[in-house]
């Protein structure tokens, strides 16, 4: 009995490792597409991230994380005259710069969820072997640059003088 | 014990005093482009020396135009909540006015009035280190208003553009123009800021870019640039004072003539040696210095804000 158990323990250990490593695999090849899906409300950005997953559920999961990472480092393709493009809020070596900061950021339960918040339901198709689950998501880009600069991760405009 | 103590204050000093050292903080100010003021009507004409010029009414603008004031007012808003507030336009037009006024009635008990040079009136407007101009155009297809836009951050020395954003709305049936004024500029804004910031990135990577001009007092002394001083010539000391004190000894001489010298693209430091922070002034002064104490020569600088100057040689 005390053996079945212990096999039994063992095996969820060993499961929710490999889910967490899987997320964080995920996390890691930041595989993801990010659009413009219309104007936000003032001190926001409404996007479309397309997230890629063999599970569709994780895929919908990383939504959030990927729209938040989006915004800080790829920026936000514009879509025709719906909604213009904007700039990513930091350049790619800030990633390496700080980062311990993005490390624990992005984490599970990380700070990233703070600034974001998915609407409307997801759209999911599937692209070879994967999923491809779209999310509008609506991120809190002013507080979240105010946020960074406060942590010494961004320069704000009147650092230095 | 004693060597020890001096030491670590000296050190505590020092480093406080690099710690509170900032380079000197650049003004913006949003006004509407000259396109926009001719278009509208809002511009005066005034005779240069007998040439007719055109010039951008900015008082009678913000007094007749809702728009231009709603325009100004959200794109100060909008800097003030990335941490850079803005000069504006309308107080500063009307401390100009107040100062003038007050100028004008100050006198003495013996009653003098206050010295003022044609210089000084000529300083006398509504000025910062850079302009955001800012103009729009709603065009109207059957009911529905498309609205254009374009926004300019120039610095008023080098006249460089630093910034810009530009581009038009989606039609719209209902929109009034304020809206969709609001809507463009909203958008477009972290565009603009962005390049605003790339801007001073550069600007602490490879010092502040200036224009300097050096002329010749025309008083009779017989001194000018091509003056020799210890088998070198004026116009060689400036230039190899330039190619010291810039910053990688960059900076472009443009044009050179016996009566004067113009340097463009000069990169100056931020902060002298001595944790100063450092202005076109204050580097011309530096220049000035140097001609008098090496080869007693009086010199007058004259500066235009943070980027400009002028070094006048031959007397004060």
């Amino acid at each position: 009995m005390k053996k079945i158990v212990l096999f039994l323990v063992t095996v969820m250990a060993a499961t929710v490792c490999m889910a967490k490593s899987s997320a964080d695999k995920n996390t890691e090849q930041w595989k993801y597409d990010i659009e413009c899906a219309g104007v936000g409300a003032q001190g926001t950005y409404l996007v479309k991230v397309y997230s890629y997953s063999k599970s569709q559920a994780k895929a919908q999961k990383q939504a959030i994380k990927n729209a938040v990472h989006g915004v800080i480092f790829k920026g936000v393709m514009g879509k025709g005259r719906e909604c213009n493009s904007q700039r990513p809020l930091a350049k790619a070596e800030v990633a390496s710069q700080h980062q311990d900061f993005f490390d624990r950021f992005f984490a599970e339960g990380g700070d990233y969820a703070k600034y974001a918040s998915a609407t409307g339901a997801p759209e999911t198709s599937k692209v070879g072997k994967e999923y491809k689950v779209g999310v509008v998501v609506s991120v809190q880009k002013d507080q979240l640059r105010k946020d960074l600069e406060d942590a010494g991760v961004l320069r704000g405009l009147s650092s230095g003088f | 014990m004693k060597r020890i103590l001096i030491f670590v204050t000296s050190l505590l000093v020092a480093v406080s005093a690099m710690a509170e050292s900032h380079a000197t903080k650049p003004t913006l100010m949003v006004v509407p482009s000259d396109a926009w003021c001719s278009e509208n009507g809002y511009v005066q004409d005034f005779d240069n020396q007998g040439t007719v010029e055109r010039i951008p009414d900015y008082k009678r603008a913000l007094q007749s135009d809702q728009n231009l004031m709603l325009a100004i007012s959200k794109i100060n808003d909008m800097m003030a909540d990335r941490g850079f507030p803005l000069k504006d336009l309308e107080s500063n037009l009307k401390s100009i006015a107040n100062r003038t006024a007050e100028m004008n009635v100050t006198t003495s008990k013996s009653g003098s009035t206050i010295a003022q040079s044609p210089l000084d009136m000529l300083k006398n407007t509504a000025k910062a280190d850079i302009i955001i101009q800012l103009g729009w155009s709603v065009s109207e297809t059957g009911p529905k208003k498309t609205l254009t836009y374009i926004l300019r951050g120039l610095d008023s020395y080098t006249d460089k553009q630093i910034a810009g954003a530009s581009g038009s709305g989606a039609p719209s049936m209902s929109s009034e123009v304020p809206v969709l004024l609001e809507e463009a500029v909203v958008d477009k804004m972290d565009e603009f800021t962005g390049r605003l910031e790339e801007y001073f990135n550069d600007l602490f990577d490879n010092g502040r870019e200036g224009i300097f001009e050096v002329r010749v007092f025309d008083n009779g002394s017989g001194l000018d640039l091509e003056s020799e001083f210890g088998g070198t010539e004026l116009s060689e000391i400036i230039d190899d004072w330039m190619h010291q004190n810039t910053v990688e000894h960059r900076y472009s001489q443009s044009e050179a003539s016996e009566n004067y010298m113009l340097f463009e693209q000069v990169r100056m430091p931020l902060m002298d040696e001595k944790g100063k922070a450092m202005t076109a002034k204050v580097f011309a002064d530096n220049l000035r210095k140097y001609l008098k104490q090496t080869y007693q020569i009086e010199s007058k600088t004259a500066n235009r804000g943070l980027g400009r100057a002028y070094l006048i040689i031959g007397e004060k």
